[in-house]
């Protein structure tokens, strides 16, 4: 009787696998799909650069100025802050900017680069800190995660590193 | 129907024609289902693609009813998904990018597609800080349609199909080594592998938990950034300091090492078997699949035919005794294709074993060869579609 049960079980099981495997494509993958999209899910910030913490307005684009993004325990990253600039078709042939990170009405770096004409030619900029927090660079393209300037899409992403010794306290 | 053994010496054949015919009937109509999309699709290397696919599919699944061999038919599908799903894969990058390699810019805007292979990395980080460690972006983009929620959506749903089988009829890399492991005739460092099968069957599992750790620990998913093999025949991070590049050379050394010499010397999927953190990963979901290889111990006369077949060595001699493959078996059907003797068997789990054996097979078949079809198939369509476009003289 047992092993009576056990067989309808199994060919239960083996007839559901075959329905589950004819709602893949129409049903199934989808709905898992939608799961992971709505489990309140979001990209690391060393890809991602964190949340925007405010917008600053020029005359023909904005500066997006990120929350700074501080490593984890062991992550191997240098803690940094984003900065976007967009849209990248309607800067300046050459930007320099001095862009105010923390909120404090004072100015933090000066970034500058020159937008080449045609996108696929590599960028490089420089980024001059005016106060200690910020670290300095020149000429970087997309050395690291915590130090570049690239340009993706329409945005040139600008990220400066933080001093540790300060962005530690 | 004639007996299994029979079948093995060729040419006699298991099922008649026409009864072959109507098995393989689902498998045409599903086939048709799936590529109807892409015979909608403007352009005729699209039209040929879904065709000869679909033709190609169906034809292998009829020869597996009429033969009553799995292995062997399943193996062509699965080296012609190895081989072909980088050829398409690399076009696409060059045409969108113009390289292999991937960009920290491309990284930073989220455009680098999801593989599966990383799914264990990121559950441990995806859990405890609601953050996934990998360059992509969750809902699809213009540039990236692999996104995370979509492959991670697809695994999972072809993994309730398969189970382990994921490792031989879904995996677009496993195909590759496979194709490298038929080409010898003969079995080298088979005396290593036997005696020390034991042991090797255990890096994988290693690997993962190492994998699993030491990236929710620095929040970067190792495997996919240190030690992934088919970073050489996929994409890549681009080479711009001493770091990418010694991760370039991991790669190709693994690429070469484990996925085309060893297989050539050892006649095994020595990547899958020994290496792949997500192969024991997905060897877990043996536990809950419902079918299931068994070894009839009345009729096996301890040949270890099946032992010398297996690609992953997930046999053992203990196991054999006990009638049953190890956790690793990814369902390839080689044993019971090699078993001389119908010892080796298809079993769903809660009926005798070896008794219908040849139903089991069916309804695993139908679902695996389904998913085969729809993952693996369009897969190999689009590439398909990508050569015809790339032809030299059109």
């Amino acid at each position: 009787m047992r092993a009576r049960i056990l067989a309808i079980l199994a060919y239960t099981g083996a007839g559901l696998t075959l329905v589950v495997a004819a709602c893949v494509p129409f049903f199934l993958m989808g709905a898992f799909s939608g799961l992971v999209a709505h489990a309140g899910l979001h990209i690391d910030a060393t890809y991602s650069g964190g949340t925007i913490a405010r917008t600053i307005q020029r005359n023909n684009y904005r500066i997006v100025v990120y929350q700074p993004v501080q490593p984890r325990m062991l992550e191997r990253i240098e803690p940094f802050v984003q900065i976007v600039f967009e849209p990248a078709d309607s800067l300046p042939a050459h930007v320099s900017d001095e862009v105010d990170l923390d909120g404090d009405g004072r100015p933090d770096v000066r970034v500058s680069f020159t937008v080449p004409a045609n996108a696929s030619v590599k960028l490089r900029g420089d980024v001059t800190a005016l106060n200690g927090k910020y670290v300095s660079f020149a000429h970087v393209a997309d050395e690291s995660f915590s130090r570049m300037v690239v340009r993706t899409g329409n945005q040139i992403v600008v990220r400066v590193p933080l001093n540790k010794d300060v962005a530690g306290r | 129907m004639a007996s299994r053994s029979s079948a093995l010496v060729r040419p006699a054949a298991f099922r008649s024609v026409g009864r072959s015919v109507l098995l393989t009937l689902p498998i045409a109509l599903w086939s048709l289902v799936m590529f109807t999309p892409s015979l909608r699709q403007a352009g005729r290397d699209s039209h040929i693609g879904a065709v000869v696919v679909m033709l190609f599919m169906t034809t292998l699944f009829f020869l597996m009813m009429r033969t009553g061999e799995t292995y062997r038919w399943r193996r062509i599908f699965f080296v012609a998904l190895g081989f072909l799903f980088p050829f398409g894969f690399i076009a696409a990058l060059v045409v969108q990018r113009g390289t292999m390699s991937i960009p920290i810019s491309r990284m930073v805007s989220g455009d680098t597609p999801f593989c599966f292979m990383v799914t264990p990395s990121i559950i441990l980080p995806a859990a405890f800080a609601r953050t996934i460690i990998f360059p992509g972006s969750i809902l699809p983009t213009a540039s990236n349609h692999a996104s995370i929620a979509i492959m991670i959506g697809l695994w999972f749903a072809l993994t309730l199909v398969l189970g382990k089988a994921w490792c031989s009829y879904a995996c677009f890399f496993g195909g590759i080594e496979e194709g490298f492991a038929a080409i010898a005739k003969r079995r080298r460092l088979h005396r290593f592998v036997t005696k020390y099968g034991h042991i090797l069957r255990l890096i994988p599992w290693a690997i993962l938990v190492f994998v699993v750790l030491v990236s929710a620990a620095i929040f970067e998913p190792v495997y996919c950034m240190w030690l992934c093999p088919f970073k050489a025949v996929t994409e890549f991070p681009a080479v711009r300091n001493v770091e990418t590049a010694i991760q370039m050379g991991i790669f190709v050394a693994l690429f070469i090492g484990l996925v085309v010499v060893l297989p050539f010397l050892t006649k095994k999927r020595t990547q899958c078997g020994f290496f792949c953190p997500f192969g024991a990963f997905q060897s877990l979901f043996n536990k809950i699949h419902l079918f299931e290889i068994r070894f009839d111990r009345e009729k096996c006369v301890d040949c270890a035919l099946c032992q010398t077949s297996c690609p992953t060595v997930a046999l053992s001699k203990e196991s054999i005794r006990e009638g049953k493959t190890l956790l690793n078996c990814m369902k390839c059907g080689a044993c019971v294709d090699a078993c001389k003797k119908d010892a080796a068997v298809w079993h769903l789990k809660g009926t005798p074993v070896a008794v219908k054996p040849e139903r089991a097979r069916l309804l695993f078949l139908y679902g695996a060869w389904a998913m085969a079809t729809m993952f693996g198939g369009s897969i190999l369509a689009n590439s398909v579609a990508t050569m015809l476009h790339w032809l030299p003289w059109k």
